[in-house]
């Protein structure tokens, strides 16, 4: 975060930087199944953040003394492309911050996944941001998620994430780089949207308990759009064959 | 009506397990994404192939051992041991064979049993999850791309079809087909008149 002295204006007439109001996303898109060696992928376009998803697995998990008797375990990858960003990520491959947040995108899926099903196997994510715009783990977790759906993995839930935060007294939803780096509060937040059980929470600023309230309000119900988003993606895979039937039948 | 179910979708209330599901609260939620059936049962449409004893499985030989015993690649991380104790057949590597598993050993190795070779002809990958669907309701799908096609054919449950003589190209196309829209019903109407449509 930056001194309060060198803050720039995020909030003008009401509106954010990029002239969003404060619960709006940025819009998002997401594609499954673009890859074809993978087991199951996704695409995900959230703004200015581009990133692909893989799911490879289950397989025999590697190293052996790693493997678990009783279920799977996950293996997550995160790693920003080294020209994901404006500076920073000048080397290729996970670096200290990828490895936590490869953490903590892992557990979300812990939750999920029915591990049980798959003894002394593993699972592998990863996760890799091609174009790196802020909130990029909250979308690697909404990408992943679909990719593990589109690998066939049997899972609780299709989570989502998210990001939230606090400018002066304004709460806002998905924020972009420059609200991430100047803003006073910045949530990452992953959702099972079944009984929005919350599956990730890290917070970098500060909230009072009310602004926390309105800020987790917001998440569930930008989670409906997401959700959605997410499961026409899955969808999309299906009804493409069956416009093209449809489309020869007429013919 | 089949509808398409994804993870986390109502199936029905109760809590019997059926496979690809989960029960909570007295409810039964679909796992994978799938279609439901009328009985409420989830067939997965993707997914990877868990080996069970019974399978018919094709696979590249990769190893000789000694008394007979072969080593079988099926699928990436899956390798099958072949015991051929009577030794009626003998195996060169790189030979296609077809094989029931007879036991599975753990989730990289499974025993088989009662190989056959198949001579030359084509072999083609396809998703573990639609091979049920290229086999068909009493191997109909399949006994039909042959009988048009005129080519032998034989899907092995881990996602490896070989086919071989008759219009092979025709056939593989067929396959292929059936992978891309294993969730429409009707699809055997549909592939016959592909068939039917190109091979004149």
């Amino acid at each position: 975060m930056g001194s309060s002295a060198d803050k720039p204006k995020l909030i003008i007439n009401g509106k954010r930087v990029d002239g969003r109001g404060f619960s709006e996303m940025r819009p998002m898109k997401i594609e499954a199944g673009v890859l074809k060696n993978a087991d199951g992928s996704a695409y995900l376009e959230q703004g200015k953040n581009r990133i692909l998803a893989a799911v490879f697995g289950p397989k025999e998990a590697t190293p052996r003394h790693m493997a678990k008797a009783d279920r799977a375990i996950i293996k997550c990858r995160y790693a920003m492309a080294p020209f994901s960003s404006l500076s920073e990520h000048g080397r290729s491959g996970p670096n200290r911050r990828a490895v936590e947040i490869a953490k903590v995108i892992r557990e979300v899926f812990e939750n999920v996944v029915i591990l049980e099903d798959f003894p002394g196997s593993q699972i592998d994510i990863s996760i890799e941001v091609l174009q790196g715009d802020g909130g990029t783990r909250a979308a690697g977790i909404t990408a992943a998620a679909v990719a593990l759906a589109n690998a066939g993995i049997p899972m609780k839930d299709i989570v989502y994430g998210i990001s939230t935060g606090r400018i002066d007294e304004h709460i806002i939803l998905d924020l972009d780089m420059i609200e991430d780096n100047f803003s006073d509060a910045d949530i990452p937040v992953a959702v099972s949207p079944r009984n929005n059980e919350i599956l990730l929470l890290q917070m970098d600023g500060g909230m009072t308990k009310e602004q926390f309230k309105e800020a987790i309000g917001m998440v569930m119900e930008s989670g409906k759009t997401i959700s959605k988003i997410q499961r026409d993606a899955l969808l999309e895979v299906y009804r493409k064959e069956e416009k093209r039937h449809e489309k020869n039948k007429k013919q | 009506m089949k509808k398409i179910v994804l993870p986390g979708d109502l199936i029905s209330e109760g809590d019997e397990y059926t496979p690809n599901t989960y029960t909570e609260g007295g409810k039964i939620f679909s796992a994978v994404a799938g279609m439901c059936t009328e009985d409420n049962r989830v067939v997965p449409l993707e997914g990877s192939w868990t080996a069970r004893t019974g399978d018919i499985v094709i696979g590249t030989v990769t190893n000789v051992g000694r008394n007979g015993t072969y080593e079988v690649e099926l699928e990436h991380f899956m390798k099958g041991m072949l015991m051929d104790k009577f030794g009626r057949t003998t195996f060169i590597a790189g030979d296609v064979v077809e094989a029931i598993v007879e036991r599975v050993e753990n989730r990289r190795t499974v025993i088989l049993t009662k190989p056959r070779r198949l001579h030359g002809g084509t072999v083609i990958e396809v998703k573990p999850s639609k091979i049920p669907r290229i086999i068909g309701k009493n191997n109909s799908m399949i006994k039909q791309i042959s009988e048009i096609t005129k080519s032998n054919i034989v899907a092995g449950e881990n996602g490896i079809v070989w086919i071989k003589g008759g219009d092979t190209g025709l056939a593989v196309s067929a396959v292929q087909e059936i992978e891309r829209s294993a969730h429409i019903s009707g699809l055997t109407d549909i592939i016959q008149e592909m068939l039917l449509n190109k091979g004149n």
